[in-house]
């Protein structure tokens, strides 16, 4: 599995990009697998690094995506940026100390939808804020990111699986 | 430690510079969001604007204070000035002297309130042309007398001191006597030595007279309270002074031209 690791990564922005051009469940739900890719970044990789490689996969979501351009980058970097902190606050300092990769397998089902929970509320939080524009209200947001939130973080947890980097 | 507060701030730069790269995408590529971002930036910009200019507006006060004072210091010179035509073109007694106040504005820099012998210093001395004996007036009211004069400063004895002691009249044309502060509270003074023929009316309102020739005449000063009668031959009247000296910073000093000595008569 470790060789395919980036493979899976490519393949899972393809799904993401066809989900937003073909997937429409009405305008309160949004399914995002952004998150998840972010959280499944080997821990190996310093914060920096891991920002450059959100930039770049939320900009190709978006680039190929009928949608706006910087949307999801705008959404996707504070989760990028927040990622050690929720990966410490979730499942201790001791995964950077001995330098453990995030899966259901290692961590457990509870750690891992809650810190898909965290970091999909965060994404979603801001995308659906900056979706609407000032143009929405704020029960409709609310409700939006709600909903958005709440399946989109159980879809995560089904495919983390592939990520996993363990053999 | 440092190597770590290093890389965090690395990271926090790092995340700017892309999240204001994501925004300038959002801002270029659509309309709604183009709108949107234009009008938080607006509100943001307009927020540092005002607040820039409260804080100027803020500093700014105690000029714009001192130049109020100023300009009410003069409009008050002005009024009394036609005062006295309108007095001497209806044929009413006619006050020589009114119209020969110079008013120079001043700022406090000390004065005491806490004892029985208060004094006051001023930032204006001999260079501004301040002599001793002229006085030192407020818009409602009088503050004190200047005793002593340096070259930029005056030091003078202010109303709350039991030493000094004005001229007053009550009403406009009522009885003249001397006004001193009552050493009880601090905006109480005691109008002393009135005949015992004369009725005074609880609120009248209590001016100076003028006849000192350190005060110009007409300058309000409180309303009377409370009277008693002194040793069964004269009678006392509280007078409730207008001026708050706690809130006092800027005045004028008042100096008479029309002296012609009078001074040392008086002495």
């Amino acid at each position: 599995m470790r060789k395919h690791y980036r493979l899976i990564y490519f393949l899972l922005v393809v799904v993401q990009v066809m989900l937003g051009n073909l997937l429409n469940l009405g305008p309160y739900i949004i399914i995002s697998l952004l998150p998840l890719l972010i959280l499944s970044i080997p821990i190996k990789h310093n914060d920096a690094a891991i920002m450059l490689i959100t930039f770049a996969t939320a900009f190709t979501v978006d680039f190929f995506t009928h949608g706006i351009l910087g949307l999801s980058v705008v959404a996707l970097l504070p989760v990028a940026f927040l990622r050690r902190w929720i990966i410490v606050l979730v499942f201790g300092s001791e995964v950077y100390s001995r330098g453990e990769d995030i899966s259901v397998k290692k961590q457990g089902l509870v750690k891992m939808i809650l810190s898909l929970l965290i970091a999909t509320a965060i994404f979603f939080a801001i995308y659906v804020w900056v979706d609407a524009a000032g143009t929405r209200s704020f029960g409709f947001n609310l409700l939006r990111w709600f909903l958005s939130t709440l399946i989109s973080a159980p879809v995560q947890l089904l495919l983390s699986g592939l990520l996993d980097m363990e053999d | 430690m440092a190597g770590k507060r290093n890389s965090t701030l690395i990271n926090a730069v790092i995340f700017i510079v892309l999240e204001f790269a994501a925004i300038f995408m959002l801002y270029s590529t659509r309309s709604l969001q183009n709108i949107w971002i234009n009008k938080a930036t607006h509100r943001v910009l307009g927020l540092i604007w005002q607040g820039g200019e409260n804080i100027k507006s803020y500093f700014g006060l105690r000029e714009k204070n001192r130049a109020l004072s100023e300009e009410n210091i003069r409009l008050s010179e002005a009024l009394r000035r036609l005062q006295g035509q309108k007095s001497a073109l209806t044929g009413a007694v006619a006050d020589t002297l009114t119209g020969h106040y110079k008013y120079t504005p001043a700022t406090i820099v000390k004065m005491s309130r806490n004892s029985q012998h208060n004094y006051i210093i001023l930032d204006k001395g001999s260079a501004d042309g301040i002599s001793p004996k002229s006085g030192i007036v407020a818009a409602n009211g009088v503050v004190g007398i200047v005793e002593a004069v340096d070259e930029r400063f005056c030091y003078g004895i202010t109303l709350q001191n039991v030493l000094v002691s004005v001229s007053a009249r009550i009403g406009h044309h009522g009885a003249v006597s001397p006004l001193e502060w009552s050493g009880r509270r601090s905006n109480l003074a005691v109008l002393k030595d009135i005949p015992m023929h004369i009725e005074v009316a609880k609120g009248d309102t209590v001016w100076t007279s003028g006849f000192s020739g350190i005060f110009p005449p007409d300058i309000p000063l409180g309303l009377t309270g409370k009277s008693r009668t002194v040793d069964g031959s004269v009678k006392e009247v509280e007078v409730e002074l207008f001026l708050d000296f706690s809130a006092l910073r800027y005045v004028a000093i008042v100096d008479n031209q029309n002296d012609y000595g009078m001074g040392g008569f008086e002495e």
